[in-house]
């Protein structure tokens, strides 16, 4: 009891350490994402997996995208890192075109892929991983230092994964995975951070632990934050605005605070189990 | 795949006045066969263990080939095939020395990019890693590579100190650096033990070179801790 209380006390301290760390030197900024017009297509597929696609996001919004499996969710957040080029339209991060300076943007941006399990046989540690998500932003002929691994360290403890740290990712279980895989798109603080399923895999705790976390990163350090999922209750309290896709177009786009009955009409509309915590089960 | 079993035909068949086709069948069931339940036991995928016969069917079909007195290769064309360690000269292994001292500079310059591509691609480049120069340099520098080891083990059996070290200091370690830095030594201590083998027994240096190494490649996976289950008390 008292070990978990001298615990928490400490993480307390390392997360407004973290916070402070995280975005020195952040300048406020606008459209910090604009899509205009936008399709995206797989090689070999005739019809695009997301169509006619305008978004705009501001600094520091914090936003779910929803809809059903094949919405078209996952390929949204490829596009807006530019990991997939849009066969039609324009993309811009950081008031960038994304398929002329992709790299540059691809540093500032956390993201999280879905289900991204690692076989039990990679030689790759925990560390390894968690460290490899700053690699772009630390630039090319420069090595890892001091500082960079204390970062990595630092984010696996708020996590609660720090004693994982030398074990073989493959070996740990998906919800150890999923949390290193948080801690790796953290550890390079980047200002826009991309979430697909993020919290998946958790188990209950986590589930409350973690979410909460990347909540307090929004409201302190104001990090742009777009978390996809298919289920609606994992949206936290703290968001505050939703868009909703389905069949690779964009059917909803609303700010809760202008429609605060939209989660339980989400629910009606796609059917999915809303968590009694927004007491419209 | 087909090349080795098809030289196994005319080598191991025709040695031993076995029809050819039989025999053939056989090498290939055999090792068809093995193939899954080696890569499940190794925890390897099956193009890995797949490159790791295709060499040894090379090296035991050239063995054959020097065994059967009616059968015979030109020697130039045997060096390019199967490569003579012995056939070095002070040339060669400037170059050799200078091509490895190259390829050590660049994987220390670039271990971080490389690292982080050989963990995933995408990831790498969702990380902010312009991952085409890497990946295409890598392919160059494999093909620059082979090319200059052809002397030493031959244009077929290179797959064998590709794969081999790699994949015997993988059944010990989880640690991408320490195979990295462990599977050159393991290569070196093989091709070494291949040469003696070969001056022991008269066979080809390159065919004795694969032999070991893929002896030292089964006993791995046969003494991998990693495959060491825990007694429960």
């Amino acid at each position: 009891m008292r070990g978990n209380t001298i615990s928490q006390s400490s993480n307390t301290n390392l997360e407004a350490e973290w916070s402070q760390m995280l975005f020195e030197g952040a300048t406020q900024m606008h459209d910090v994402i604009r899509l205009e017009n936008v399709y995206t297509t797989y090689e070999g597929e005739k019809r695009p997996a997301i169509r006619n696609m305008n978004l705009t996001v501001n600094s520091n919004e914090f936003i779910y995208v929803v809809g059903p499996n094949a919405a078209g969710k996952t390929t949204l957040l490829e596009t807006i890192n530019g990991l997939l080029p849009p066969s039609r339209g324009k993309v811009y991060v950081f008031g960038q075109d994304v398929r002329k300076n992709g790299r540059k943007v691809r540093c500032q941006i956390g993201y999280v892929p879905q289900d991204f399990i690692v076989d039990p046989g990679e030689p790759y540690t925990a560390l390894d991983v968690v460290l490899m998500g700053m690699y772009g932003k630390i630039g090319i002929l420069r090595k890892p230092d001091r500082r960079d691994l204390n970062k990595a360290t630092r984010i696996m403890k708020l996590l609660g994964v720090d004693e994982l740290a030398n074990r073989p990712m493959g070996k740990l279980s998906g919800g150890q995975q999923q949390k290193m895989m948080i801690a790796r798109a953290l550890a390079k603080e980047p200002k826009l951070l991309l979430l697909d399923e993020p919290f998946s895999n958790l188990d209950i705790d986590s589930r409350q632990r973690i979410p909460s976390f990347i909540e307090r990163l929004h409201e302190e350090n104001g990090m742009t934050i777009i978390i996809v999922t298919h289920n609606i209750s994992e949206i936290s309290k703290r968001c505050e605005r939703i868009v909703v896709m389905d069949n690779g177009e964009k059917i909803t786009d609303e700010k809760l605070m202008e429609r605060p009955f939209l989660l339980k009409e989400l629910y009606q509309i796609l059917g999915m189990e809303v968590s009694s915590r927004y007491g419209l089960s | 795949m087909h090349v080795p079993w098809s030289v196994r035909r005319g080598s191991f068949g025709s040695g031993y006045a076995v029809d050819p086709l039989t025999t053939a069948l056989v090498f290939s069931s055999i090792t068809a066969l093995f193939i899954g339940p080696i890569a499940d036991k190794a925890r390897l995928h099956a193009d890995v263990i797949t490159s790791i016969v295709f060499p040894l069917n090379m090296a035991l079909a050239f063995v054959f080939l020097t065994l059967s007195p009616e059968v015979g290769l030109k020697t130039d064309v045997a060096n390019v095939l199967w490569g003579s360690v012995l056939s070095i000269t002070y040339p060669d292994a400037v170059y050799l020395t200078s091509i490895c001292a190259t390829t050590l500079a660049l994987i220390f310059l670039f271990w971080k990019e490389f690292f982080a591509i050989m963990f995933d691609r995408k990831l790498a480049e969702a990380d902010g890693i312009s991952t085409k120069p890497f990946v295409y340099f890598i392919i160059f520098l494999t093909g620059f590579v082979v090319t200059l080891s052809l002397k030493l083990v031959g244009g077929l059996l290179i797959f064998a100190l590709l794969f081999n070290p790699a994949s015997t200091t993988l059944q010990f370690s989880h640690d991408m650096k320490k195979i990295v830095f462990l599977s050159p030594i393991v290569g070196a201590i093989t091709c070494v033990s291949g040469l003696f083998v070969s001056l022991f027994l008269d066979l080809p240096v390159g065919s004795c070179i694969v032999l070991v190494s893929t002896f030292v490649f089964a006993l791995a996976v046969l003494l991998s801790p990693k495959r060491r289950r825990r007694r429960q008390k």
